[in-house]
């Protein structure tokens, strides 16, 4: 579904990232793993050009997304995001939040787009949040709603930049139960995380970044289990 | 902001529509008072301080221009069989009006000065008159000679022929401002100590203040003929008013129009009371707040919507945008409003052609002005932003115009609502600067009724009330707007 080739990304001298090669399959559960300034959330914004790649490409479902000509913008409908600042619209009710995209950008109607994010927010149990406003929310339900208002687009794959680094710890498990949930059900998804245990029992694939490269990557078993690079030993003796 | 959308059509409805309701205000040219094809026109401009010449008088509750000059000019369009229109204005903007075409004539107690006549023509003279020194009662006896005025304070109206004997005197300390009225205040309140006056002007004013006399010292060559100014090259024009003053000479008739202005010219007695005054005079403050709220609303819109279109080219990352944002902002912020009133109203006319009513040239001006100050405010309000509120909504696949109609400025301008109420109570103060063109907005009333009432105080004290009230009111209205934009914080 994804596929990046070399891909190289650099803050004028600083070299973020020194060419990622990985693919993305269809209904995998990417989690990045790796020390801070990895240039883990650099990939990750790269996926939907949030920032602009330096060298190397990105091909989504057959298409090369780093062409400048290509238009990201109909991308990025597909490509759902979760930010670890939730980022919900302060001035917007959680309904106006969730169905202001696909209202605009998929033409859908009022009463359709308000249909589709009343049946999410039965899913994360926010019903009864639809006419409050972002400020009346608490952390771990800012977050569900912000993945409810990506996933009202139906996109085909979802990106989750550290959702539950900004959480207090006893609002980790409501957003990390919706995550598991989006996973059991077959979407896509690329986690950014520093939630080892989550990241073990959801994860097809856990891919550990330093220095800007992918170290090593594998089933959640051989890169926990037992990791074969130095750098990968180190990171995990300190994190587990 | 789809309410936006469905309101930028509104206000370009609404400014087509002032525009259309105001399309004689000043904007009479040369040609109407030539053409023969339809009614005629004879536009004419005064500064309507000057009695027994020109001045202004209650009629009804309503101001009303009158005096001897005025009189003439009711002669001339009678025998031209065209309707006369009375455009009141500061004397120093008569000869740029007339330039640009915005009257036909002036007919102010001119003097027609070899400088005067490089930019105008003039017709015969149509009345001489003396000059004479005004000074506080008790001086009276200190001015026998013009000798006893070297080196005096003396005061003068700006761009007026006492001007030039003024300076002509040795070492006199000229200090020249707009109006007769604002002379005899600088003379009864002895920031200078003589003025120089027309005799029938200072007669009149001597009839009405008290404190203020004529003393005997008399300005050589004070022999101050008066003509009527056209359109320099308007022969036409000079030889139809020559005609009716060959008229008026024959039977001495310039004489009677003075007399009858005089006796006009009684002087009301203005109530004592402030309040009272008030009540007399409120039809002109009424006159006067209209046209301020209606300068001050159109020119805060049309500066939003200008301010926020600077604001965005300034962030728009396209380079010479931002330069062109960058440098109308610097610009309108770093040259005075008056200065721009005066080249949109007058240096635009002479030199293009581009003649806006005084109202047009009013609110274009104070739109402008208020855009950049405006630009400055939305851009710190569209920077204080969150960055990933942009992030977010780019993510969900907005193109950027979206996002930031939709997302960024409603937040900007939430932000910022302080600042912009502030820019709206700067706007009602400063749209006060547009009487200078002869707008008759509150601040041109109140100056209207200080030369009426000969009161230096009670019209103004009674302006700055009324500016007060509206610029609290709208603090109020405000206030109340930002309490229920703030309905998604709960803090």
């Amino acid at each position: 579904m994804i596929a990046v080739k070399n891909l190289q990304k650099s803050f004028g001298k600083n070299n973020v990232l020194r060419g990622i090669d990985t693919e993305i399959k269809k209904g995998e559960v990417v989690v990045v793993i790796g020390p801070s300034g990895s240039g883990k959330s650099t990939f990750l914004r790269c996926l939907n050009r949030l920032e602009d790649v330096t060298g190397g490409e990105i091909l989504f479902e057959g298409q090369p997304i780093t062409d400048k000509k290509h238009n990201i913008d109909k991308t990025r409908e597909k490509m759902g995001m979760v930010f670890q600042q939730f980022n919900l619209f302060p001035h917007k009710s959680v309904l106006d939040n969730i169905t202001l995209a696909p209202i605009k950008l998929q033409g859908l109607s009022k009463v359709e787009a308000d249909k589709r994010a009343e049946a999410l927010l039965q899913s994360v149990g926010l019903a009864d949040k639809k006419n409050a406003y972002p400020a009346q929310l608490s952390g771990g339900q800012k977050q569900r709603i912000a993945i409810v208002r990506a996933l009202a687009m139906q996109p085909h794959v979802m990106l989750f930049d550290e959702p539950t680094s900004a959480l207090d710890p006893e609002m980790v498990g409501e957003v990390l139960d919706v995550m598991k949930k989006l996973a059991e059900d077959g979407m896509t998804m690329v986690i950014v995380t520093h939630e080892m245990g989550f990241a073990r029992e959801v994860g097809d694939r856990i891919v550990f970044m330093d220095g800007g490269v992918i170290v090593e990557e594998g089933t959640p078993e051989e890169v926990f289990g037992a990791p074969k690079n130095v750098r990968t030993q180190d990171f995990l003796s300190k994190v587990l | 902001m789809l309410r936006l959308k469905r309101i930028i059509p509104m206000l370009m409805a609404l400014l087509m529509l002032t525009l259309a309701l105001y399309p004689g205000h000043g904007q009479a040219n040369a040609q109407s008072a030539s053409s023969t094809d339809e009614k005629r026109t004879l536009t004419i401009g005064l500064s309507p301080d000057f009695a027994p010449y020109e001045f202004l008088m209650t009629v009804d509750g309503k101001s009303k221009v009158v005096g001897s000059d005025v009189m003439i000019a009711e002669e001339i369009a009678k025998d031209m069989g065209a309707e006369l229109v009375i455009r009141e204005m500061s004397f120093d903007s008569l000869i740029p009006a007339l330039q640009s075409g915005r009257i036909d004539m002036i007919i102010s107690g001119m003097t027609p000065t070899d400088e005067r006549r490089q930019n105008v023509d003039f017709s015969d003279l149509y009345y001489t008159s003396r000059q004479v020194i005004l000074t506080r009662s008790e001086d009276v006896d200190k001015y026998k000679t013009m000798d006893a005025l070297q080196g005096e304070q003396i005061g003068v109206q700006t761009g007026s022929i006492q001007e030039e004997i003024a300076n002509s005197i040795p070492d006199a300390q000229v200090t020249a401002v707009k109006t007769i009225s604002d002379v005899v205040s600088l003379l009864s309140s002895d920031r200078v100590n003589a003025a120089v006056f027309e005799g029938p002007v200072a007669e009149a004013q001597v009839k009405n203040r008290p404190g203020i006399a004529i003393a005997e010292a008399v300005p050589e060559d004070s022999d101050t003929p008066m003509a009527i100014a056209v359109q320099k090259g308007n022969t036409e024009l000079v030889n139809e008013i020559n005609v009716t003053l060959e008229r008026l000479r024959a039977t001495n008739a310039v004489d009677g129009f003075i007399q009858q202005a005089n006796e006009l010219n009684s002087g009301e007695t203005a109530p004592s009371n402030i309040f009272s005054f008030f009540w007399k005079y409120r039809g002109f403050y009424a006159d006067g707040v209209k046209y301020t709220l209606l300068l001050s609303a159109l020119g805060v819109l049309f500066g939003f919507l200008i301010g926020l279109l600077i604001a965005l080219l300034r962030l728009s990352g396209v380079k010479i945008l931002k330069w062109i944002a960058v440098t109308y902002i610097e610009v309108l912020r770093g040259t005075p409003m008056l200065v721009q009133l005066l080249i949109i109203h007058f240096g635009l006319a002479s030199a293009f052609d581009i003649k806006f009513s005084v109202l047009q040239s009013g609110i274009i001006t104070l739109s402008l002005n208020s855009s950049a100050y405006l630009a400055e405010i939305f851009r710190a309000g569209i920077q204080n932003v969150d960055k990933g509120q942009m992030e977010a909504a780019r993510s969900l696949g907005m193109p950027r115009g979206m996002a930031m109609r939709t997302i960024i400025i409603p937040q900007a301008i939430k932000g910022v609502l302080p600042a912009i109420g502030n820019e709206f109570v700067v706007i009602i103060k400063e749209s006060s600067i547009v009487s200078f063109i002869g707008v008759a907005d509150l601040m041109f009333q109140a100056n209207a009724v200080r030369t009426l009432t000969y009161s230096g105080l009670y019209p103004l004290v009674i302006a700055a009330g009324i500016y007060l009230v509206m610029t609290l009111i709208l603090s109020k209205l405000l206030n109340v707007l930002e309490r229920r934009l703030s309905a998604g914080d709960s803090r």
